[in-house]
C-alpha cells in the first residue's frame, strides 16, 4: 500500500477507490458507477452507526495539527466493527479531511503520516491518530464515539437474521446433510444405516443411489455423525461415525467401504484444518485434537465446536461436556459465560458485523429448541439474532464443510410430524 | 406395569430437561471451600494494610456491600444507594440509601452509619446525613465518585469497637485473623440468600499449598499462578481467568533528579525486552505493555509501543557520560518474580546501565504489582497515582484528557510498566456459575454447588432410554 494516495486499512483491508481506468474501462464502466453511487447516495442511510458527526471531529483534530496540505493516511481497526462499517468511515474521514485542506497522497509526497486507528473500550468506540510530520515527535489526537444504541440494546434490535431453509425431511434420523457442487446439484444424507446421494431434477430432490453403512459394534444412543465431501476426483466424501470411517469412492462404479477406525472427525471446513478424536461408544469428542491449534492438542471433553478466524490466529469456542464454552486461541484456555447455550455451536461466515459469527441452540419452549447467533468481540458471546424457532430438539448442528462456511447445517426432529428434517441455516444482515 | 414405569422415566427424564438443560436452576446449599494467599490480619474494609488488593476485595465483598458497584463495562450500578445525584461541578453528591437493609446483628443501615462508615475510609472527605440523604462533599471536583464509591475500601461497615457487621450476603462466623475465615449466608440479605450455605476461606496459602489441597479434595476453588495457568489447564483443571487486572512494573522510588536521569530511566525502559519476559517467564499467560491502563479499559493502549529497542536504549544512555548503579529490589518470596527482576538485569546491562538486586526497602527500584482496582479508568489512573505518591492526575470526560493524564504519569518517569497479568483461578466442577467478572470479582453469593454436573446430552439420552 505503499505510495497509494488512498488510506490503507488494516485488519479489513479495503480495496482503494482511487482506481485509475484505462480509457476503455471508464467508457464501459462509467456509467454504471455513477449509477451505482446515485443508488447508494438515495439509499437511506445502511450504516449501522451514523459516523458522519465524529468523522468530522477527528479530521478536525487531525487538520489542527498538521495544517492545510497533503498527507498519507493509513486506517487500523481495532474494533468489532464491520469492514464496511470501517471503509465507510474511511471514506467520510478523508471527505472531512479533504474539507478542511488536507488531502491524502502517496506517502512519498506528504509532508505528514496520519494513522488512524479505531479501536473500543468498554463504553465506546475510540478513534486515535498518530501524526508524524517531519522530524517531530509523533502528535497523538483521539476522540471517543458512543456505540450505536441498536448495538447497545441487543434485546430489542440485532444486526443479524437467520435464514432457515428446509433441505430434507425423513423418518430416519439425520445425522448429517451436505450440498455437492455441479450441475445438476447433488445432496448427500447420512442416517443411521446409509448415505443417499439425491440428484435435483426439476426443482426435486430425487434418490440417486444408497450407500449402506456397515458396523460390527452397536451404535451408541444419541447417535452422532458427519459428512465430508472431497475434492478428488475419485473420492466422493468421507462419512464419520462413532468407531467408524466410510470413503465412497469411484473405482470406477461409485462404492462406499465403512472400516472400524477411530479416526479423527474433522471440525472446521475445507480451509481451516482441525480434527478432534470422537468417543467410539459415546456422544461426544474426548478433547484430543489433530493437528491442534497451535501449541494446544487438547480441549476438555466437548460436544461442538466453532471456528472464529482472526486476524493473526484463529479461535475455537468448544461446547464443552461440562456444560461450558471454552475458547481455545493456540495460547490460553479460557472459560466463558454461556449461561443459556445448548450443547450444539457451530460457526457461520457472513457479510456482517466481524464477518464470522457462532450458531449456538438454546432451550426453547416446551420440547423446542432455538438457534440464536453470537457475535464473540471480546472472548464473551454478545447476542447478535433474534433467537430462530425449530419444531423440536435439534439433534444435529455443524458448520458446512465447504462453500466458505457461509451455511451450518442444523437437523431436527418434529414433535409435530415425528419426522426428521434437515435446515441450512445462514445469516443476512440487518439494515 | 412396565409401561407405567416408562411413563414415569419419561415424566422425570422431562422433567430434567426441564430444569437442568441449557437453563439449569441453582441449587440451594453446601459448603465452598477456598484457598487464597492473602493472609490479612483484618476485615476492616477501611484498613490501610490491605496490600492484595484482588484477594482482599473479594472477601470484603461477601461481608461489606458498597453503595455503589460498577457492572462489567463499567457503569456504576445501585448498590446500598438506589440513586445518586452531583450537583453542578461535581464536588458535591448527594445519595439516597436503599430502605430495608440490615446488618449482620440484625440492626438497620442508616445515613449516619454509611456517613461514619464512609470517613473512616476517607479521611479527606465531608460526608453527612440530610434527613436520609448522604451527602459527600470533596474538595475538588469528582466526576467519577459513583466509580470510586465501588471500591472495596469504601465498603459500608458499623463499627462498634473491635466488632465489625456488614450488610453483605454473608456474615462472619469464625475469624481467625491471617488464617481462616468462615462466613455463613445470610437468610435476611437483601439481595436475597446466597446459595451456598457457607464460605470457607483458608488464607496465606501458597500456590503450591493450595494446588495441594485441591489436588486433595480439601478445595473447591483455588488460586493459580499466572504461569501456571497452562498446566492446570493441561492436567485438566477448570480455569477461570479474569482480564488483565494487574500491572507489573518498575516503581522508583523518587522521582528524577535531573535530565540526564531522565535518559538513563527512557534507556532502561527502552531496553527491556517485555516480549520475552511474557514469553518464557510467564509462559505468555501475561500481556507486554507500556501503558499504564489496559486496552480493554481505554482502547488505546497499543499506541505506547511495548517492543524493546536496545538501539534507541543505547543511544539515550550515551546521553550521560557516567550512571551511577541501581538497586533492585522485589518479592523475594516470589520466584518469578527474581527470572523477571534477573532477565531486567540482563537487558539494562546491554544498554549500558548498572542495575543490582538487593533484599532490602531502600532499594533505587521495586519490581511492583499494581492492582486495577477499578473498570473506571479515571479511579484506575487515580489509584494507581495515589499509590506512587503522585499528584491526582487530572482526567477529564473526554479520552484524549484520560489519553493525556495516563501520558503525563509516564513522563514523570516514576513508573516503567511491564506486563499486564490476569487472576486466575482453578475450581471443581461442581462449582458452578463461578464465573468472575472482568474486574476479578468473585460474587460467590451467585455461585452453587452441583452434586455433579449435569451434561445436556446425558439428559436427552436419558430420555430416549425406555
Amino acid at each position: 500500500m505503499k505510495g497509494n494516495p488512498c488510506a490503507a486499512v488494516y485488519n479489513a483491508r479495503i480495496a482503494c477507490m482511487c482506481i485509475f481506468l484505462s480509457r476503455i474501462l471508464r467508457a464501459i464502466f462509467f456509467p454504471l458507477i455513477v449509477c451505482g453511487l446515485l443508488v447508494l447516495l438515495c439509499t437511506p442511510q445502511t450504516w449501522a452507526g451514523d459516523w458522519q458527526q465524529p468523522e468530522k471531529q477527528l479530521a478536525a483534530r487531525i487538520a489542527a495539527v498538521t495544517g492545510p496540505g497533503a498527507v498519507a493516511l493509513d486506517l487500523v481497526n481495532r474494533s468489532s466493527l464491520s469492514p464496511a462499517d470501517v471503509e465507510h468511515i474511511r471514506r467520510g474521514i478523508v471527505t472531512e479531511l479533504q474539507a478542511s485542506g488536507v488531502n491524502c497522497v502517496k506517502a512519498e509526497q506528504a509532508t505528514a503520516t496520519v494513522t488512524i486507528y479505531l479501536s473500543e473500550n468498554l463504553q465506546s468506540y475510540v478513534w486515535a491518530s498518530e501524526i508524524h510530520q517531519g522530524t517531530n515527535e509523533r502528535s497523538v489526537v483521539m476522540i471517543s464515539v458512543p456505540r450505536p444504541a441498536t448495538m447497545e440494546d441487543g434485546r430489542e434490535q440485532f444486526p443479524l437474521t437467520i435464514h432457515k431453509t428446509l433441505l430434507w425431511s425423513q423418518e430416519n434420523r439425520i445425522l448429517d446433510v451436505t450440498l455437492l457442487s455441479g450441475n445438476p446439484q447433488r445432496m448427500l444424507v447420512l442416517d443411521p444405516d446409509q448415505v443417499t446421494l439425491y440428484k435435483l431434477q426439476a426443482s426435486r430432490w430425487q434418490p440417486e443411489q444408497s450407500f449402506a453403512i456397515t458396523h460390527a459394534k452397536p451404535w451408541p444412543r444419541d447417535l452422532r455423525g458427519r459428512l465430508v465431501p472431497r475434492k478428488d476426483k475419485n473420492h466422493l466424501f468421507d462419512a464419520f461415525l462413532p468407531g467408524v470411517v466410510c470413503h465412497a469412492a469411484t473405482n470406477p462404479l461409485l462404492t462406499m467401504n465403512c472400516v472400524a477406525s477411530d479416526d479423527p472427525w474433522p471440525l472446521g471446513t475445507d480451509q481451516i484444518n482441525l480434527s478432534a478424536f470422537f468417543t467410539p461408544a459415546r456422544n461426544f469428542f474426548t478433547g484430543v485434537l489433530s493437528p491442534g491449534i497451535a501449541k494446544q492438542t487438547a480441549a476438555p471433553p466437548f460436544y461442538s465446536a466453532a471456528t472464529l478466524p482472526r486476524e493473526k490466529y484463529t479461535l475455537w469456542m468448544f461446547s464443552a461436556v461440562d456444560g461450558r464454552i471454552h475458547l481455545l486461541d493456540g495460547i490460553t484456555d479460557q472459560v466463558t459465560a454461556s449461561p443459556k447455550w445448548g450443547s450444539d455451536i457451530a460457526s457461520v461466515h457472513s457479510a456482517c458485523g466481524s464477518g464470522w459469527q457462532v450458531l449456538a441452540t438454546e432451550a426453547g419452549e416446551g420440547a423446542s429448541d432455538v438457534v440464536r447467533a453470537f457475535e464473540i468481540p471480546d472472548r464473551e458471546p454478545v447476542p447478535a439474532s433474534q433467537p430462530l424457532e425449530f419444531p423440536g430438539t435439534i439433534t444435529a448442528f455443524w458448520t458446512a464443510w465447504d462453500n466458505g462456511s457461509g451455511f451450518v447445517i442444523a437437523a431436527a426432529h418434529n414433535s409435530q410430524t415425528r419426522r426428521y428434517e434437515a435446515y441450512q441455516l445462514s445469516l443476512s444482515c440487518n439494515q | 406395569m412396565r409401561r407405567t414405569s416408562f411413563l414415569l422415566a419419561v415424566i422425570s427424564s422431562a422433567l430434567f430437561l426441564a430444569t437442568a438443560g441449557a437453563a439449569t436452576r441453582p441449587r440451594y446449599g453446601g459448603i465452598l471451600r477456598i484457598a487464597v494467599r492473602a493472609a490479612p490480619m483484618s476485615l476492616d474494609p477501611a484498613s490501610p494494610e490491605q496490600v492484595d488488593w484482588v484477594g482482599f476485595s473479594n472477601i470484603s465483598r461477601l461481608i461489606f456491600d458498597t453503595l455503589v458497584t460498577v457492572d462489567d463495562i463499567g457503569k456504576p450500578q445501585p448498590a446500598l444507594a438506589v440513586s445518586w445525584n452531583p450537583e453542578p461541578g461535581d464536588q458535591r453528591w448527594q445519595l439516597n440509601l436503599r430502605s430495608g437493609v440490615t446488618f449482620q446483628d440484625g440492626s438497620p443501615l442508616t445515613c449516619s452509619i454509611a456517613a461514619a462508615s464512609l470517613r473512616a475510609a476517607n479521611p479527606n472527605w465531608k460526608v453527612f446525613c440530610a434527613g436520609e440523604a448522604l451527602t459527600i462533599e470533596r474538595d475538588s471536583p469528582a466526576p467519577t465518585l459513583p466509580a470510586e464509591l465501588a471500591l472495596s475500601r469504601n465498603g459500608i461497615a458499623k463499627r462498634n469497637g473491635a466488632q465489625l457487621d456488614g450488610t453483605g450476603p454473608f456474615a462472619v462466623a469464625q475469624w481467625n485473623p491471617g488464617k481462616k475465615l468462615v462466613l455463613a449466608a445470610r437468610e435476611d440479605n437483601w439481595a436475597g440468600r446466597a446459595f451456598v450455605d457457607s464460605v470457607e476461606i483458608e488464607m496465606g496459602k501458597s500456590f503450591r499449598d493450595q494446588a495441594i489441597s485441591f489436588d486433595l479434595g480439601k478445595t473447591d476453588v483455588i488460586e493459580v499462578a499466572p504461569e501456571e495457568v497452562h498446566r492446570a489447564a493441561a492436567e485438566g483443571r477448570q480455569m477461570q481467568t479474569s482480564a488483565p487486572l494487574e500491572l507489573m512494573a518498575l516503581v522508583f522510588a523518587r522521582d528524577r533528579q535531573s535530565a540526564e536521569e531522565a535518559h538513563l530511566r527512557q534507556a532502561l525502559s527502552l531496553s527491556i525486552d517485555r516480549a520475552l519476559l511474557n514469553n518464557v517467564v510467564l509462559q505468555g499467560a501475561g500481556e507486554p505493555t507500556s501503558s499504564l491502563l489496559p486496552n480493554w479499559m481505554t482502547g488505546y493502549a497499543f499506541l505506547f509501543p511495548a517492543t524493546s529497542n536496545m538501539t534507541a536504549a543505547q543511544e539515550e544512555r550515551a546521553q550521560v557520560a557516567q550512571a551511577g548503579v541501581w538497586t533492585l529490589s522485589f518479592d523475594t518470596n516470589d520466584p518469578v518474580e527474581r527470572v523477571i527482576a534477573e532477565r531486567i538485569l540482563l537487558n539494562a546491562s546491554e544498554a549500558g546501565l548498572r542495575l543490582q538486586i538487593t533484599a532490602g526497602n531502600a532499594a533505587d527500584i521495586r519490581l511492583a504489582r499494581i492492582p486495577m482496582v477499578s473498570p473506571d479508568p479515571r479511579t484506575t489512573l487515580a489509584e494507581l497515582a495515589a499509590a506512587l505518591g503522585l499528584a491526582p492526575p487530572r482526567a477529564g470526560d473526554s479520552i484524549d484528557s484520560l489519553y493525556a493524564a495516563e501520558s503525563a504519569l509516564l513522563q514523570s518517569g516514576r513508573i516503567i510498566p511491564l506486563l499486564y497479568l490476569r487472576s486466575a483461578y482453578a475450581t471443581r466442577d461442581t462449582v458452578m456459575n463461578a464465573k468472575g467478572d472482568r474486574s476479578g470479582s468473585w460474587e460467590l453469593q451467585n455461585v452453587w454447588l452441583a452434586e455433579k454436573p449435569v451434561p445436556r446430552r446425558q439428559l436427552m439420552q436419558a430420555s430416549q432410554e425406555p
